[in-house]
This record gives structure tokens, C-alpha cells and sequence, in this order.
């Protein structure tokens, strides 16, 4: 599970995400540098434990279905992921290329947001990713910190379960209307409006109730166990 | 008539004055309140003879203001049962009003007597009962529905006990009569209609209705789905379909079977 604190972004029913601990964001360092400097660069790394304890990851076949996170103030954000390349050996891929989260970087707008990056939007395949860099860049001098919190990585696979659909929803678009009904059936159009009303009626009277009651079976007081024990 | 006559002033006011103290000689008398109050009463209970209406209520006034001693229990009940009478239950603010005048009268305070006393049991047992036969109820139902909402005879009854009672006896009045329209179009003109048809009709509603606390909005979408045209439709194909022995069900019984639907619904007094 991400490393923040807070409630979190909600997690559709039945998605866990994977479990990884992104490290804090790391600034990029101009080389000599002495005094520390903003860059208004920043890099998020993530791996992901291989053969890890966690049945998820064990199962995981490395797709990355959904990225979710919050944002805190990153203007733009890049994603490049891991791959194996030709040749068995692993290379960077850029999966997402400037998006931009604050319209502005100097203002507020897009500044708490949460974002929600589909594998849909990105611009290679998500399969088998062992890693997942996320690089941020705030250009403006307004912000002293800006980082991306509550990362949440969803692989592909866990199908979110259906919920039980309650019996009417699935009654809103009927099954094609027997076409030979009962030739003697009464108007549905009539029965119909009678019975709705019939039901208001009685809606009305059921959520209606008595607001002073009149206290037949109060006591007033004297009936105090405490009191009953001492007689 | 002679108690209402009121002296003209000995010297007649010249040209000018006379639109003014004709205005102010109508509010001396009274008159535009008391016509005021009166054009309310019919707007609110928009009465099928207003003429009678008015002649009612006007009949009613005299007697209340020329009655030196307050009425008697029976006088006291019958003026009530008009007041409650006045506006149809669904115009709420009205009825509410018209039922705090009704509470007040049958308490015994409207006749200007230094201490009320209040409505009993007993009174109140009596006011729906009267209202349930002058709305000709299904006996039976409304005999469940008493037991229901009724209070001892030596209990004094609030008022939102009161108006929750009157409220209800109306609202099954209302519910009769909806229930005798369905059985009109579902035995289409017959006066008996199909058992299974009637049956598959009172479930769906039995079913909408529910028997959950909640009051969520998704209850009402989901009574409207059920209680819509395909759905009663569809149920009550299903029904015909059936190969059991179809008998009928008369008039009485629907009523008996669709009022008791309601009176189980109804929050018994404690």
C-alpha cells in the first residue's frame, strides 16, 4: 500500500492495489552545486518486490491496469516504466509524456487533485513492467514542495466483482415483452397509476409517526431499581 | 339580522368622507375579517357547492358566537368532525390548521371558559369513528385501524397524537376509495374480477412496500419500477398463466385484502 496517511482516494470495490512503498520524492541535483538549489525536478522510483510475500505481486503478471494518486502541487508528470527489451535485458520506456496536471503552474487549480491514468492513455503496452518511474516538474517558484501522494498501482486481472445488482435495477430494461399477453389483462397504464398512488398513501402514513408519544407505559422515576432496592 | 345591526352615526358624513368611513365602518363591524376568514375556508376546502358552503359556515358562526355556555360533548364532536372535514388531508398547512381549531373545540377551549379540559381518550375514540363511518370506510379496516391509533379512555391525548389520528383515519378514507377505482378497472366493469389477477396486483404492492425502516430514495425508485406498467404487466401475465383454478374476487374482499395492506403499515400509537 502507498505510504501516506489520510483516508486515501477511494479504491473501487474488490481492487486492492499492489503493494509498494514509493520512496520520497528525490530533486535532481545539479552537479557542483554547493548550496541547495530547487530544481523544480523531482523523481519518484517504484519497484516492485519480485516473488514477494504478497500473493498479488506473486500473481501478478506485470500489466499495470490503472495509476492513481494524488496530486500536491506537481505542474507536469512524466512515466516511464521498465521493460524487458529485445534481448532479454531491461529498458526505459516512456509511457506518459508531460501530462499536464496544473493548468497553471503558479496558481491553485489541479493542485490537490486526484488523477486516475488508464493504461489507455499511455503511449506503450503496460505489460510486464517491473518498475515505474515518475518524474515531476514544477516549474514555478511559488511552491516550496511539490510531490505526488497516495499512489495506488491497480494490476489487470482483478475484476472488479460484481456488486449485487439489486433485482429492480435489472428489471429496467425488460427482456422483449411476451408478445402474446393475455388478451383479458386489465389496462396496465390504469392498474399502474392506481397502485402508485395506493403505495404513496401508504408511504405517507408509514414515515409519519406520532412525534409526542403518549407515554402509557412511563414511569416517572419512582420505579428506579436503585430505588426498589432500598424498600 | 338584529344582533348585527349597528347604529348609524346621527349626522351623516359629507361626499368626501364616504368612501373612508365606509372602509372603517366595515372593519368596526368586523365584517372584513369574518369575510376574509371565510373566503380562506373555501379556498382551502374548494367545496363542489360553495353557495351551501358558505351558508354552512356562516350558520355554524352564529351559533358558536350566540352559544352563552359552551356545547355539550355531542355539539362539541359534530363541530369538530366539520372543522376536520373542511380541507382535503393533502393540503397540509390547511388541514393542520383546521385540526388545531378542531383540537381546541372538542377540548372544550373555544368556548371562552377559564380552563380547558382537554381532550380524552374517549373524545378522540369517537371523532375518528365518526370520521370513518362519514366516510363510509370498509368497517372492518377501520375497526384495525382504531385499534391501532386509539388511546385509553382516561388518557389525555396530545395534539400530534391527535393529528397523527385524524391524519391517518383520512388517509385511509383516501385509500379505500383508490383501491375501490383499481378494483373498477381490474374486473372491467364485471363486478367480480380474477382472483389471480387481483392476487399478482396486491403482492406487487405488498412487495414495494417493503418491509424495511429505510428511507432511502433508492426505495422509491425501486417501488416505481415494480409498481410501473411492464412490471404490473408482466406480473400480471404471469398470473393468468398459471394453471391454477381461478376463482373471483368480489368487491369486499379486495377492499378487506388492499386496506389491510395499509393498516399494517401504520404506526400503532404508544
Amino acid at each position: 500500500m502507498s505510504g501516506a496517511a489520510g483516508p486515501g482516494p477511494p479504491v473501487g470495490p474488490g481492487r486492492s492495489p499492489l503493494p509498494c512503498a514509493p520512496r520520497p520524492a528525490a530533486a535532481l541535483q545539479l552537479s557542483g552545486g554547493t548550496e541547495p538549489t530547487r530544481p523544480g525536478v523531482a523523481v519518484i522510483d517504484l519497484r516492485f518486490p519480485r516473488g514477494a510475500a504478497a500473493d498479488v505481486s506473486a500473481a501478478w503478471g506485470g500489466t499495470v491496469q490503472e495509476i492513481v494518486f494524488k496530486n500536491f502541487y506537481t505542474a507536469f508528470l512524466s512515466v516511464r516504466v521498465q521493460r524487458p527489451g529485445p534481448g532479454g535485458s531491461r529498458r526505459w520506456v516512456t509511457c506518459l509524456r508531460d501530462m499536464c496536471l496544473m493548468p497553471c503552474p503558479h496558481t491553485e487549480q489541479g493542485a490537490q487533485d486526484y488523477f486516475s491514468l488508464h493504461r489507455n492513455q499511455m503511449l506503450c503496452d503496460m505489460d510486464q513492467v517491473t518498475a515505474v518511474r515518475f518524474i515531476l516538474r514544477q516549474p514555478s517558484p511559488v511552491w516550496l514542495q511539490f510531490t505526488i501522494e497516495e499512489l495506488q498501482i491497480f494490476p489487470t486481472g482483478q475484476k472488479s466483482p460484481q456488486t449485487d445488482l439489486p433485482s429492480w435495477l435489472s428489471q429496467l430494461t425488460p427482456p422483449e415483452q411476451p408478445a402474446s399477453l393475455h388478451g383479458e389483462l386489465p389496462d396496465p397504464e390504469k392498474v399502474s397509476t392506481e397502485v402508485q398512488q395506493m403505495w404513496v398513501l401508504t408511504e405517507v402514513i408509514r414515515t409519519r409517526q406520532a412525534a409526542a408519544r403518549i407515554g402509557r407505559f412511563d414511569v416517572d422515576g419512582c420505579y428506579d431499581v436503585n430505588l426498589l432496592s432500598y424498600t | 339580522m338584529a344582533a348585527y345591526e349597528k347604529r348609524r352615526p346621527g349626522t351623516a358624513p359629507s361626499g368626501g368622507q364616504a368612501a373612508g368611513s365606509e372602509a372603517e365602518f366595515l372593519l368596526r363591524a368586523g365584517v372584513t375579517a369574518m369575510v376574509r376568514e371565510a373566503l380562506l375556508k373555501v379556498l382551502e376546502a374548494r367545496p363542489e357547492e360553495p353557495v351551501s358552503f358558505l351558508a354552512d359556515y356562516f350558520e355554524r358562526l352564529v351559533l358558536g358566537d350566540a352559544a352563552a355556555e359552551p356545547a355539550g360533548p355531542p355539539q362539541r364532536l359534530a363541530r369538530a368532525l366539520w372543522y376536520v372535514s373542511l380541507a382535503p388531508h393533502s393540503h397540509r398547512t390547511a388541514f393542520d390548521s383546521n385540526t388545531g381549531a378542531a383540537y381546541e373545540v372538542l377540548g372544550g377551549g373555544g368556548g371562552g371558559r377559564r380552563r380547558a379540559a382537554g381532550v380524552d381518550g374517549r373524545l378522540y375514540s369517537e371523532l375518528l369513528r365518526s370520521i370513518c363511518q362519514h366516510g363510509e370506510a370498509p368497517a372492518e379496516a377501520a375497526a384495525a385501524l382504531l385499534r391501532r391509533v386509539r388511546c385509553r379512555d382516561h388518557e389525555a391525548v396530545p395534539f400530534d397524537v391527535f393529528r397523527y389520528g385524524v391524519l391517518t383515519c383520512f388517509v385511509l378514507l383516501e385509500f379505500a376509495a383508490k383501491a375501490d377505482a383499481l378494483f373498477a378497472v381490474l374486473d372491467g366493469g364485471s363486478g367480480a374480477a380474477d382472483a389471480r389477477v387481483c392476487q399478482a396486483v396486491l403482492r406487487a404492492l405488498e412487495e414495494a412496500l417493503g418491509s424495511g425502516h429505510f428511507t432511502q430514495p433508492r426505495r422509491y425508485l425501486e417501488a416505481g419500477s415494480r409498481l410501473g406498467p411492464d412490471g404490473l404487466a408482466l406480473a400480471m401475465d404471469r398470473a393468468l398463466q398459471e394453471r391454477k383454478l381461478s376463482g373471483s374476487t368480489s368487491r369486499e374482499e379486495f377492499l378487506k385484502k388492499a386496506t389491510a395492506l395499509f393498516v399494517a403499515k401504520v404506526k400503532p400509537v404508544e
